[in-house]
């Protein structure tokens, strides 16, 4: 459970005086979705005083669009790191599911295949990963940054630096139509999270990956079975920068060996980071990536509505990173007690 | 009656160092039984042994009589029906008591869906039934002291329900009122009928509750009292050698 349940009343056997250690000041650092959204709305009326068209529907639709991508991604990344683990391959990964599929696609492959094709390549890659991490311990961040090294020389031999065209109407349509005014990735990104919101928050997988991070020792001991744990994380981290990659192309109409890299992988471990995860394991929130990912959209929208230099952009998503994790570390100290 | 669990020859090596030989231990149904020793005595390899963390290199370890085989992982022992609270309690910080409580065993309906309301539900019962106060059940464990954490770590065991309980250390990290409060509950746990095994280094706690009491030493047993045949100047003399050890039954000795 999130930590947000602890405040929570419930007229069940005697309560302790847990409950009244909960400072206001607790319940706001417990819940960072509240500290983030006050963040926008101080970034959103800043916006909206220098630019009129910030508040535009359309470019309200251009926000939430831009900001799928990351969502898509953080939610796999988010999930594995909420399980104690760390992807850095993701951006290569995110590239090579695009590539997998559009190559497919002009060799003449229905839709549907050759998304769950190039679904399953990376998949590939997510066990690839795991066994580095787990038979050849090798710790996560390096292992997943060979991968990301290696990943990305592989999507350039490949391609020939060449972007791979043109792609089918239907396979495009994923990536630029709509439903009833709703562009189908903004549709896609909420089916993603909802999924990933009903395994992390409703299932027994949720809870033994929050187990899994927050203590892996006590996950053993409790006998559950942390290798299978492991492997299901890292595929799902894989197929979540897979299809984040495949929505891209369907949405650029290409598949552009320059569409991932490293920035790609940075913005999603940002999303998730910002977006309260602990780089701790065990505490995170899909609401909270959800979040921190259309924060990120929403910073790079305003900055340039408002005609400010793109330079400043890394300096406040920076700024906003540190902030974010230390926040973590104080809410750590002020919900743990030391023994 | 056969001994809920019993320990027959047990001896365990790591390389070529000998961690236990021959070590016997029956412990009852109904009864508290304690095994102590001083650092290095074996202890925590035994439980090891009997948690399913390690596999004997001799010996057997057996529960109702029957032979416990193909032991490997806790899950696997808590299947024979041992329950095992760690000294570390194994406890997860950021959830919260009745997710702990419930966990590598976590309740569903719907064939995927956690139960969280019947986890709750039970959590709340077991608390109840050991007639202990540590707070609402969705406090999260990390804001809990040292003793209540203990109280959840026992709680998981009992929910479990297993008729052979394994406690390491229970009282190391306690004050005087936890540790009553954990003696309480080691007493109701006896009256239940189960089999309960403390590891302790607190002879104070094992002269007031165990039944009887088995001494480690250099990896060995010296011996098996009941304590009220015994008194605390005996014990400490076995765990320091200055009472020889018990003479061992003949087939082990052959071992």
């Amino acid at each position: 459970m999130t930590m947000t349940a602890a405040s929570k009343t419930v007229p069940d056997p005697g309560r302790g005086p847990e409950s009244k250690r909960d400072s206001v000041l607790t319940k706001i650092l417990v819940r960072q979705e509240t500290t983030l959204i006050l963040v926008m709305l101080v970034i959103g009326a800043f916006a909206a005083s220098r630019s009129s068209l910030f508040l535009s529907p359309d470019n309200v639709t251009e926000i939430f669009r831009s900001s799928v991508i990351y969502f898509v991604m953080a939610c796999g990344a988010g999930l594995l790191i909420i399980g104690g683990g760390m992807d850095f391959s993701a951006g290569a990964v995110f590239t090579l599911g695009a590539l997998s599929t559009c190559k497919l696609l002009v060799e003449g492959a229905a839709w549907p295949l050759a998304i769950l094709a190039g679904l399953a390549v990376c998949c590939v890659i997510g066990v690839v990963n795991f066994v580095v991490v787990t038979y050849l311990h090798v710790p996560p961040i390096i292992a997943t940054l060979g991968t990301f090294y290696m990943l990305t020389g592989i999507d350039n031999l490949v391609t020939g630096g060449a972007d791979i065209l043109p792609l089918p109407e239907s396979f495009q349509r994923i990536g630029q139509g709509n439903v009833a005014g709703v562009s189908n990735d903004v549709l896609i990104a909420i089916a993603v999270g909802l999924l990933f919101w009903f395994l992390l928050e409703r299932t027994r997988f949720g809870v033994n990956v929050r187990a899994l991070g927050g203590n892996r020792q006590a996950a053993v001991g409790n006998g559950l079975r942390v290798v299978r744990l492991d492997v299901a994380l890292y595929v799902i981290a894989a197929a979540t920068a897979a299809l984040a990659g495949i929505i891209y192309s369907a949405r650029v109409g290409a598949g552009q060996v320059t569409a991932g890299g490293t920035s790609t992988t940075l913005n999603a471990i940002t999303a998730v980071l910002i977006g309260g995860v602990s780089l701790m394991g065990g505490m995170g929130t899909i609401q909270g990536i959800a979040v921190g990912a259309v924060l990120l959209s929403l910073i790079d929208n305003a900055l340039v509505l408002t005609s400010i230099p793109p330079q400043y952009n890394s300096i406040v998503i920076g700024a906003i990173l540190v902030c974010a994790v230390a926040v973590d570390h104080l809410r750590r100290s002020r919900i743990y007690r030391k023994r | 009656m056969a001994p809920a669990l019993r320990l027959r020859g047990v001896s365990k090596y790591f390389g070529s160092v000998s961690a236990l030989s021959n070590v016997n231990l029956d412990a009852y149904a109904g009864e508290v039984h304690a095994i102590v020793g001083d650092n290095g005595a074996g202890k925590s390899t035994t439980i090891k042994i009997i948690a399913g963390i390690h596999r004997p290199d001799d010996g057997e370890v057996l529960v109702n009589g029957e032979e416990l085989a193909h032991v490997n992982s806790a899950a696997t022992a808590r299947k024979h029906g041992i329950a095992v609270v760690y000294q570390d309690l194994a406890l997860v910080e950021c959830l919260d008591i009745a997710h702990n409580m419930a966990l590598g065993n976590l309740p569903r309906k719907f064939g995927i869906v956690l139960d969280r309301r019947r986890m709750e539900r039970e959590a709340a019962e077991v608390l109840r039934d050991l007639k202990v106060r540590v707070g609402n059940v969705r406090t999260p464990v990390g804001l809990l002291s040292g003793g209540q954490r203990q109280v959840v770590a026992v709680a998981r065991a009992v929910r479990t329900d297993r008729p052979i309980m394994l406690l390491d250390e229970p009282t190391a990290a306690l004050g005087v009122q936890e540790t009553a409060q954990v003696g309480d509950i080691i007493d109701r746990l006896r009256a239940s009928g189960k089999a309960v095994i403390i590891v302790s280094h607190d002879l104070d706690f094992v002269f007031s509750h165990a039944d009887r009491v088995t001494v480690l030493r250099l990896g060995r047993t010296v011996g098996t009292r009941a304590v009220t045949d015994t008194g605390r100047e005996q014990v400490v003399g076995m765990i320091t050698g200055a009472v020889p050890a018990d003479p061992t039954p003949d087939h082990e000795v052959a071992s």
